[in-house]
């Protein structure tokens, strides 16, 4: 096409845009990777350069390494399984029936909810003495169990209701994949005799490859970035068992205020993703 | 579709956009405070009071206020919750009261890096008399022979006891009054006797003693066997050391061992001393209101049992400060009404908190405050947290292992080097 | 499917169930899932706060700071995102993919210099301060250039013969035929900005400038075990969005599509 806007309109038209990004999207993105070199506690009258003390600091701190392996059982645990979710849903309402959109309105609910919201809201379904979900537990087979003041539930316990939040939200990402796949494959191989598990596997899955890599590395991303729940529902207990990277970020940057050393936390958790999600790329996207 | 000539109102809405655009930077950003109107100097005031001792306060500050027409004080009471990071924030970026509470345990932070005003040209003036205040409350308003604040107060953790229970129990003096105990072997004794299965259902109803807040009750004991969060020179972590487990020993004891505690509940506990069922608790000079305002309630205050080799009890005080950058007539202002609040911490004191002016301390009226009193003999051995700028953040360390460890989560040693480690590893970054 | 939409939605129903239960009957040890005696005494507790849990302001604030950030959004974005359709500059291609690179950077790990630069600019407990930093997320301008290189060229070739200039175009050829994007961008926009929590808390810490996802959890800090109304207060959180998102849910389906994240 003809372009007609010579250079000087261009930069008018992106001026707004691009001041806002270069303050505060780029210049963040050095700043705190400078600052990271730093000593600084925000009281103290300048910052000191000391190199990368920081890093090896927290890569020592055993209370970082405590949050950078529950973020990791987090990220197992969602990941996953959230995605398993978010597809099963897809999958289903796929098949075009009556009623598809209010189910598929039902399902991506949860997504509108705030992680305030989420996390109060779970807090009463976790209620060991008054929570439903200990009522239906109890009902069943007895059970009753403390959600989010055992060590040993407390993460699985912020897993779920994180599962239930998200997987409306991949859903459907996972549905316009679904809804990409030609329908003459389909009915070919239907024609074929392939039962309808068959048909995914081979026609479907296949197709869906791309999707399916986007949303693991996406989720991947999100989930290793956990603080709001952790936050509101346990603050990092019982006993540092829920305790996420992010938020010891934001203890050390917010609550203490050593500005440097939390914005190594950040850049180490940055790095470890990157990494990872490299990884992801090389392994996922290999198998054609 | 045929697009008709533009006519261009967009650069009058677009010069409109600015304007308004323009305005609420204006608005949007910080406002700055104004300056003395006429002749009379407000100055700010911060605290975190927000129970009854705000009441306390406020009152004062109205009597300030009324008796001086140059200078008046505007109080801002702010949730203990956010008030330090209000603190801290203001102090970096503009907006910080004229003056305002710090606790003593926090003050290294603070005077450490320079960001409040140092006071030893407005002590040597002498009209506020260093040598009639308590010594340790006030080298606590002091950081490497520096004085940084003026200490309003002190709230130490003493011995509540229900009266009615002990004399119920039979434990009382030679004149029929209840007798709370002075030591260990006492204290066993005595709480042995007040925990009892009322209902006979085996678990006991009446318990001698509860923790209360952890912090200041494992503190207490450790100060008592001469150990501490931290060794003496601030440099390691203490929690390791053979007096601190022989400390957590005994705690663990009273529950496990002699049954006279239950585990602890954290501050539900002090609802079962509040309601007659706990016979003795360890807490602070400022639950007291909570428990006058219990009306059936017959207690009294005590010295804290010496369960270790010798008398020591947790406490911190309420320090009066200035931000560094103050001008010369707003730190007068403010040295008048840090002066006019110590004279009249007996009125402070009223509202649940211990004076620190030895002149006061010796008035009949102050013995009239009779819980007051009675822990105000705990100020010549009060420990208060080790000068360190690393406190606040180790304590949250020091929390978790107590509570591991009372509640057997972990077992006390596991617990303990953890807690070390994380605590020498925090030393090891200041 | 049934079992999948009662998973999903129960416990939001259990929330609204729960906020409209007087207290005595909240924490009953048999969950009723209609309240019987319906009440609105949980929001009227919720209201009559103000001194201490300004719930009102709350709403207000993010009701302002979602629309500003909607509104202003959607003009930066759409100028970015026309600049980037319909004209060629040098390093075009270059600034786009910059702009979309940092759509999978983790926010997170830019909360603390933007939090010191906004203190620079002063805007600490400022609306400035919760919304500008929002603006600058690429999502819309990714979303936007999508869709307006899908716009016919000739409708602006006609503009153009008539005599309007770029900014005429802008305003009055790409923006009304970019409707259905720009709703779509509008209602993730303001959803987003309204259940934004971790900038909100971080920026604000006055208790009159907070927004209602922050609020919210403040409120429940001091009624831990008020159960009724404290699923009150989520339930206002929430419902709006709720409603807004069912207005204009068809929308936001298309938006997704016309991302093309699909191949």
């Amino acid at each position: 096409m003809r372009s007609w806007n010579p250079n000087r309109h261009a930069r008018f038209f992106l001026l707004p845009y691009f001041a806002l990004f270069l303050l505060f999207v780029v210049a963040p993105m050095v700043y705190g990777f400078v600052i990271s070199l730093h000593k600084w506690y925000i009281l103290a009258p300048h910052p000191t350069f000391i190199g990368f003390a920081n890093y090896s600091a927290v890569l020592k701190d055993d209370l970082f390494r405590t949050a950078f392996w529950r973020t990791g059982y987090f990220v197992i645990m969602v990941v996953p399984l959230g995605n398993a979710l978010s597809l099963l849903l897809a999958v289903g309402l796929n098949q075009n029936y009556r009623g598809a959109t209010f189910y598929k309105v039902a399902y991506y609910l949860p997504v509108l909810t705030s992680v305030s919201v989420t996390a109060i809201l779970w807090r009463w379904l976790y209620s060991t003495q008054f929570g439903l979900l200990n009522y239906y537990l109890g009902r069943v087979g007895g059970w009753s169990v403390n959600w989010l003041t055992s060590t040993s539930t407390a993460m699985p316990s912020i897993a779920l209701l994180s599962i239930w939040w998200g997987a409306g939200g991949n859903m459907l990402i996972y549905l316009a994949g679904l809804k990409n796949v030609p329908r003459e494959l389909l009915e070919a191989a239907e024609i074929d005799g392939a039962s309808p598990l068959q048909r995914f596997r081979a026609v479907t899955w296949p197709l869906l490859k791309p999707t399916t890599l986007f949303c693991l590395v996406m989720s991947v991303i999100a989930s290793s970035q956990v603080f709001g729940q952790t936050y509101i529902l346990t603050g990092g207990g019982p006993y540092y068992s829920t305790l996420t990277v992010i938020l010891y970020m934001y203890q050390q940057g917010f609550g203490l205020y050593q500005m440097g050393y939390a914005s190594a936390v950040g850049y180490v958790l940055f790095a470890a993703v990157l990494v990872f999600t490299v990884l992801q790329f090389k392994l996922l996207a290999f198998r054609r | 579709m045929a697009i008709t000539k533009v006519r261009f109102h967009s650069p009058r809405l677009l010069a409109l956009a600015l304007v308004l655009l323009s305005v609420l930077c204006v608005a949007g950003c910080r406002s700055h405070r104004q300056g003395a109107a006429g002749d009379v100097l407000t100055i700010d005031f911060w605290n975190g009071f927000t129970g009854p001792d705000g009441t306390t306060m406020e009152k004062i500050v109205r009597r300030f206020n009324a008796e001086h027409k140059g200078v008046q004080v505007r109080m801002q009471i702010i949730p203990w919750g956010t008030y330090y990071d209000k603190v801290t924030l203001g102090l970096a970026y503009g907006g910080a009261p004229d003056v305002f509470i710090l606790h003593a345990s926090r003050l290294a932070e603070y005077a450490d890096c320079g960001s409040i005003s140092r006071l030893d040209d407005l002590v040597t003036r002498g009209d506020l008399p260093s040598n009639d205040f308590t010594p340790r409350a006030w080298a606590a308003a002091q950081w490497k022979g520096r004085q940084y604040a003026i200490p309003l107060d002190c709230h130490p953790i003493g011995l509540y006891y229900n009266t009615e229970l002990f004399r119920r129990a039979g434990i009382v003096d030679a004149n029929g009054n209840p007798k709370p105990p002075a030591n260990l072997a006492e204290f066993l004794a005595d709480a042995k006797k007040l925990t009892r299965d009322t209902n006979g259902d085996g678990r006991p109803d009446q318990w001698g003693f509860v923790y209360t807040w952890l912090r200041t009750n494992a503190h207490t004991f450790l100060s008592q066997f001469d150990a501490g969060w931290l060794t003496g020179d601030v440099r390691r972590s203490d929690l390791s050391s053979p007096n601190a487990k022989q400390a957590f020993r005994l705690m663990t004891d009273m529950i496990y061992k002699y049954k006279v505690c239950p585990p602890p509940e954290g501050q539900d506990a002090w609802i079962g001393f509040r309601t007659g069922k706990v016979a003795m608790a360890l807490e602070g000079i400022y639950m007291l209101t909570s428990l006058e305002e219990q009306k059936d309630l017959q207690f009294a205050g005590a010295v804290s049992p010496v369960f270790g080799a010798h008398p020591a009890v947790w406490g911190d005080s309420h320090l009066l400060v200035m931000p560094k950058n103050i001008s010369p007539e707003r730190r007068r202002a403010a040295w008048e009404f840090i002066k006019y609040l110590s004279d009249h911490s007996l009125d402070w004191s009223k509202g649940g908190q211990i004076p620190v002016r030895k002149s006061i301390l010796s008035t009949p009226e102050f013995r009239k405050l009779r819980v007051q009193y009675e822990f105000s003999k705990e100020l010549p051995y009060v420990v208060y947290q080790p000068p360190s700028t690393a406190v606040n953040q180790i304590l949250p360390f020091c929390d978790a292992a107590v509570e591991a460890i009372l509640n057997r989560i972990k077992p006390m040693d596991e617990a303990l080097s953890e807690a070390a480690r994380r605590t020498n590893h925090v030393l090891e970054r200041q | 499917m049934t079992l999948g939409a009662v998973v999903m939605l129960a416990p939001i129903v259990w929330m609204i169930s729960t906020a409209l239960k007087p207290e005595s009957a909240v924490l009953s040890a048999v969950p009723h899932w209609i309240p019987k005696p319906a009440t609105a005494e949980n929001f009227v507790q919720l209201f009559t706060q103000a001194q201490d849990f300004p719930v009102f302001r709350w709403l207000l604030n993010s009701l302002f700071v979602s629309s500003s950030v909607t509104a202003l959004v959607l003009l930066v974005a759409s100028s970015a995102a026309y600049a980037f359709a319909r004209m060629e500059f040098r390093g075009r291609e270059l600034l786009f993919m910059a702009v979309v690179a940092t759509m999978i950077i983790p926010s997170q790990i830019t909360l603390i210099p933007v939090f010191l630069i906004v203190q620079k600019l002063g805007w600490f407990n400022s609306y400035f301060g919760l919304i500008v930093p929002g603006l600058a997320g690429g999502f819309g301008v990714f979303l936007l250039r999508q869709f307006f290189l899908s716009i016919p060229v000739e409708l602006e070739e006609a503009a153009y013969m008539d005599g309007a200039g770029p900014l005429s175009i802008y305003w009055r050829v790409i923006l009304p035929l970019g409707k259905p994007a720009l709703a779509a961008l509008a209602i993730f926009t303001f959803i987003g900005s309204w259940n934004d929590f971790a900038w909100p808390l971080i920026i604000t810490n006055d208790i009159a400038m907070r927004t209602l996802p922050i609020g919210i959890m403040i409120f429940q800090g001091r009624y831990t075990t008020e159960f009724g109304v404290t699923m009150a207060a989520a339930a206002v959180c929430t419902v709006p969005v709720i409603l807004a998102f069912l207005a204009f849910q068809k929308r936001i389906t298309e938006g997704i599509a016309m991302t093309g994240l699909k191949g």
